[in-house]
């Protein structure tokens, strides 16, 4: 027992004693080894990161577990999009069904009804709003009002529509020396620069208090189209039975403002896609600066941020713009003091010099900025609040608005800088539908049908409810009709057009809600764990009803989002099995070298009595033991640099390509025993594959070899 | 009762496509005790007859038998097995293994037996080590070791088993002509000491003269047996 013990010691200690003592192949070999665990540690690490990062992104925003949509659809579903813009999917024309049906699948938790779209807003000019808050003025005048305030709030508003249209005036005659004014587009180019030219001369302003109503229509029809700031923004919307959203992915949260009250009309906009696109540019770009210097950088030292300081500058004429008079003099002497800038500095130099900052003076430009400026600009084009207009730019030529009602901003915890969670609106289902409705070709076949007069038979055919928010078609019906039966609402009121407001204080049922058009559903279930048994089960579920839906889970559904995670891990296996494919041909040439050395030696212990099997363990010994204390050491290593990464706070996300993919500010790798365990394991099979051979070779040398006389 | 028989063995190399004979018909019989020395010019033969008593080759035609055991019959294993408990072996350049100690080269044997203790091992090596003279050495490296100091740990690794034969494949070529006697006076004084019987090759006539019978081979044959003196009584 005991000398079976000292065998197997003394089996070690050759082991180790050749390691030790061919110390250049061993570093060799080491070094490989030692590489491969360390290069398993930190990417089976970051890998597992990012996914992790991606599950809660998409788990908690749109993706839920599982997601289902119309199994006959052109496209596959992607909840963020495909390449090639949104995917084209046909409807499931009755939600509740989808609801009553997997709603009693085992494991299913919560069935969400969805409809993922892109949409227009406009998001009015500077010009527009001065130009309705001057039409208050006017109105109030003209109804007799008068008195001190109002005549004050009057010419400053008036002084400040002035302003911007002679700034425009300026910008478009600079722009006119370099305009075509022989072309295609001359005489309207012509005919708009005599419009402008009149808006901005002495004549016209002199005349205005005689000709209140004439001017402002002047302005509001000839000039306001000559301005060229945001007038509309691309926006990303859910539209969803909002209550039961909420419920579904308890990430979501009201940043600011509230929430859409229970069954009415209403939408919540996404926080970081307000920050990145509704946000004044040069108070997003001041938001960058200071995020990227708290994560250690300088603007003396980054090209990017100095960029984003010049372009501030650049920017100064849109604060400019939405300053009136009153409020420009108040910026300009806080600026004054704040700034230490002599007494007679104008306020574009004052902006200037505010905006042109560096290392020094940041934080207190930054603050100056949003104590002084901030408050008294509109810094955001869309506000809790507003009434907004969505487009939604349809696939068939036709174009269908709703206006709904701002009532907050939407985030999610943990993953509020995310742009794949936090790029996302919320909107009611209704106004969804709405949107969505004339998006079909059937719609707008119908749409034509109802303008013939055919429209009185397709609504009697239903009662009124059912025809306004979709029913099922008779189960006899062609599918292509079962679609006609969405009806857009002005229409049903035949002479009278719904006005927004009231439409957006009607407050719809549950039922109402569920009983209609979604694209998809997301289902929340009970246990993760038994996600792939539960989707088999939806999808059976959906076959025996006939509901003809597909079934997807989150990772999948969340298309180029999921994709990526997968190619990331394809393209992390394939590099390391490339690296280990070539560890195991180094290695291996150098143990066969190694053993060829030693001939002579194992020739030598075969005749004295070793059996084969013992020369096979010897040399396995030697390479398992490299493959496993490198291995540890490589793993060590690893584990360090992990710890070392996330104690400076992680990897910073610096640019929007890797903030998507960290699903936050910054990817905080973690290190768990499995991520050690696969690497030890890995390279521990790696260098026993890589000492086979040779040990093959060696247990095959006969005891011949030792009597071989040397030269 | 003859401890090796080898009847009319014959052995064919092939050399390419051509079959080259090393041995033709040779048969010998080596009784218990003695101290045998094959001689004859080099490619003779010699280390083909030792290999094949040594049970690391085989014949091509005849039979040998150590300790009564038809080689030809044995697997693999039990070859290796009989080399270790019945046959040790001194090799020309001493084979010692470089990675291990004096003490442990002579203990590796019984460690592959997996018999004696550790204690028992102590005792047998170091009685063995001071026995041929070099016990002070007992933890340097073999590459610290002259050649004939390396012989002798050789002659040690190959006694410590207590095996019935020693086979021994010119042990004294690589050494002056003095280390060589003494390696050969100690492999004597072994003989007689515990009877082991000693099979050795060599073309050097001194060496020779200590045998106590001299086998001489010409081009894989037999051509004479020479009795000469003092081998050891009766075996063991």
């Amino acid at each position: 027992m005991g000398s079976r013990g000292d065998a197997i010691r003394v089996l070690f200690r050759i082991a180790f004693r050749n390691l030790a003592a061919s110390r250049v192949r061993t570093a060799i070999i080491g070094g490989i080894v030692l590489l491969g665990a360390l290069l398993v540690v930190l990417g089976t690490s970051a890998l597992g990161s990012i996914a992790q990062g991606m599950r809660t992104s998409v788990q908690g925003s749109l993706g839920g577990h599982l997601q289902v949509y119309n199994g006959a659809s052109p496209d596959p579903l992607q909840l963020y999009g495909g390449l090639r813009g949104e995917p084209v999917l046909d409807p499931i024309e009755d939600f509740s069904r989808v609801k009553e049906v997997l709603g009693k699948v085992p494991n299913v938790k919560m069935v969400v009804p969805m409809g993922i779209d892109t949409a227009m807003v406009a998001t009015g000019n500077v010009l527009d709003l001065a130009l309705e808050r001057l039409r208050g003025d006017v109105r109030r005048m003209e109804e007799g009002e008068s008195g001190p305030e109002l005549e004050r709030s009057y010419r400053a508003h008036l002084s400040h529509v002035r302003r911007i249209v002679t700034l425009l005036h300026e910008d478009l005659s600079k722009a006119r020396q370099i305009a075509d004014l022989k072309g295609k587009y001359a005489a309207e180019r012509r005919e708009n620069w005599a419009d402008l030219s009149r808006a901005a001369s002495d004549v016209f302003w002199d005349g205005f208090d005689r000709n209140r109503y004439p001017s402002l229509e002047f302005l509001e029809n000839k000039v306001t189209k000559l301005t060229q700031d945001n007038a509309f923004t691309f926006l990303r919307y859910v539209g969803t039975d909002v209550d039961a959203f909420f419920e579904a992915f308890p990430l979501a949260e009201v940043a600011e403002g509230q929430m859409i009250p229970r069954g009415h009309r209403g939408i919540l906009v996404g926080k970081q896609y307000a920050e990145e696109w509704l946000k004044v540019k040069n108070a997003r770009r001041l938001d960058q600066l200071q995020e990227r210097r708290g994560r250690g950088h300088q603007i003396s030292r980054d090209e990017d941020m100095q960029r984003w300081v010049r372009e501030n500058h650049s920017g100064i004429k849109e604060i400019l713009l939405q300053l009136d008079p009153v409020k420009a003099d108040e910026v300009a002497d806080l600026l004054r003091r704040g700034l230490g800038a002599p007494p007679g500095e104008n306020l574009e130099a004052l902006m200037a010099r505010l905006f042109d900052t560096h290392d020094q003076d940041f934080d207190q430009k930054y603050q100056l900025f949003y104590d002084v400026i901030a408050p008294r600009i509109r810094l955001y084009s869309i506000n809790v609040g507003d009434n907004i207009t969505i487009k939604a730019p349809s696939k068939t030529g036709y174009f269908s608005s709703v206006t709904v009602k701002v009532y907050g901003f939407l985030q999610f915890r943990h993953v509020e800088k995310s742009g794949i969670a936090g790029g996302v609106s919320v909107m009611d289902l209704m106004s969804f539908r709405d949107l969505y409705g004339y998006m079909t070709k059937e719609k707008a076949e119908e749409i034509a049908a109802l303008k013939q007069g055919a429209g009185a038979k397709e609504i009697a055919r239903d009662d009124a409810e059912s025809a306004l928010f979709g029913s099922p078609g008779s189960s006899a019906a062609q599918p292509g009709e079962t679609r006609s039966t969405r009806i857009d609402e002005s229409k049903l009121l035949p002479g009278k057009r719904v006005d927004p407001v009231e439409l957006g204080s009607r407050v719809y049922s549950q039922e109402e809600i569920e009983h209609g058009v979604a694209l998809n559903a997301a289902l929340i279930l009970d246990d993760p764990g038994k996600l792939r048994r539960t989707m088999a089960d939806v999808q059976r579920a959906s076959d025996e009803a006939k509901l003809g839906l597909k079934v997807l889970d989150w990772e999948t559904a969340s298309g180029v989002v999921g994709q990526f995670v997968i190619m990331l891990r394809l393209i992390l296996s394939f590099a390391l099995f490339v690296f280990f494919v070539l560890a195991v041909v180094i290695i291996n040439i150098a143990m066969v070298m190694a053993t060829l050395q030693r001939v002579k030696e194992i020739g030598t212990m075969r005749a004295i009595g070793a059996q084969r099997r013992f020369v096979l363990w010897m040399l396995l010994l030697e390479t398992m033991a490299v493959g496993l204390l490198f291995g540890l050491l490589g793993a060590g290593v690893g584990g360090l640099v992990v710890w070392t990464v996330r104690d400076m706070g992680g990897i910073p996300a610096t640019t929007d390509m890797l903030n998507f993919l960290f699903a936050g500010p910054a990817l905080l790798p973690a290190l768990g025993a499995g991520n050690v365990i696969t690497s030890l394991v890995t390279v521990v099979l790696v260098s026993v594959l890589s000492g086979l051979y040779p040990a093959l070779l060696a247990m095959r040398i006969t005891p011949v070899e030792a009597m071989a006389t040397e030269e | 009762m003859a401890i090796v028989s080898v009847q009319d063995v014959s052995k064919d190399y092939m050399l390419g496509k051509t079959v080259v004979p090393a041995l033709r018909g040779v048969s010998l019989d080596v009784d218990r005790g003695e101290f045998l020395s094959i001689a004859g010019p080099s490619g003779s033969g010699k280390t083909t007859l030792l290999n094949l008593i040594g049970c690391v080759d085989t014949a091509t035609q005849g039979t040998v038998l150590v300790g009564g055991k038809n080689t030809r019959l044995l697997s693999e294993r039990t070859l290796t097995d009989l080399r270790l408990h019945t046959i040790g072996f001194i090799f020309q350049s001493f084979n010692l293994v470089q990675v291990l100690s004096v003490f442990q080269n002579v203990e590796f044997p019984l460690l592959l037996q997996g018999k004696a203790t550790r204690k028992e091992r102590e005792v047998r090596v170091m009685g063995l080590l001071e026995a041929v003279g070099i016990g002070e050495y007992r933890r340097h490296r073999p590459s610290e070791l002259s050649g004939g100091q390396r012989q002798r740990v050789a002659v040690a690794r190959a006694l410590v088993t207590r095996p019935a034969l020693v086979l021994a494949d010119e042990p004294t070529a690589n050494l002056d002509s003095e280390t060589g006697a003494t390696i050969i006076d100690l492999m004597k004084e072994m003989n007689h000491r515990d009877g082991t019987t000693f099979i050795f090759s060599t073309h050097d006539p001194k060496v020779m003269s200590h045998a106590s019978a001299v086998i001489r081979i010409a081009d894989g044959q037999l051509v004479a047996r020479e009795q000469l003196n003092g081998a050891a009584p009766g075996g063991r």
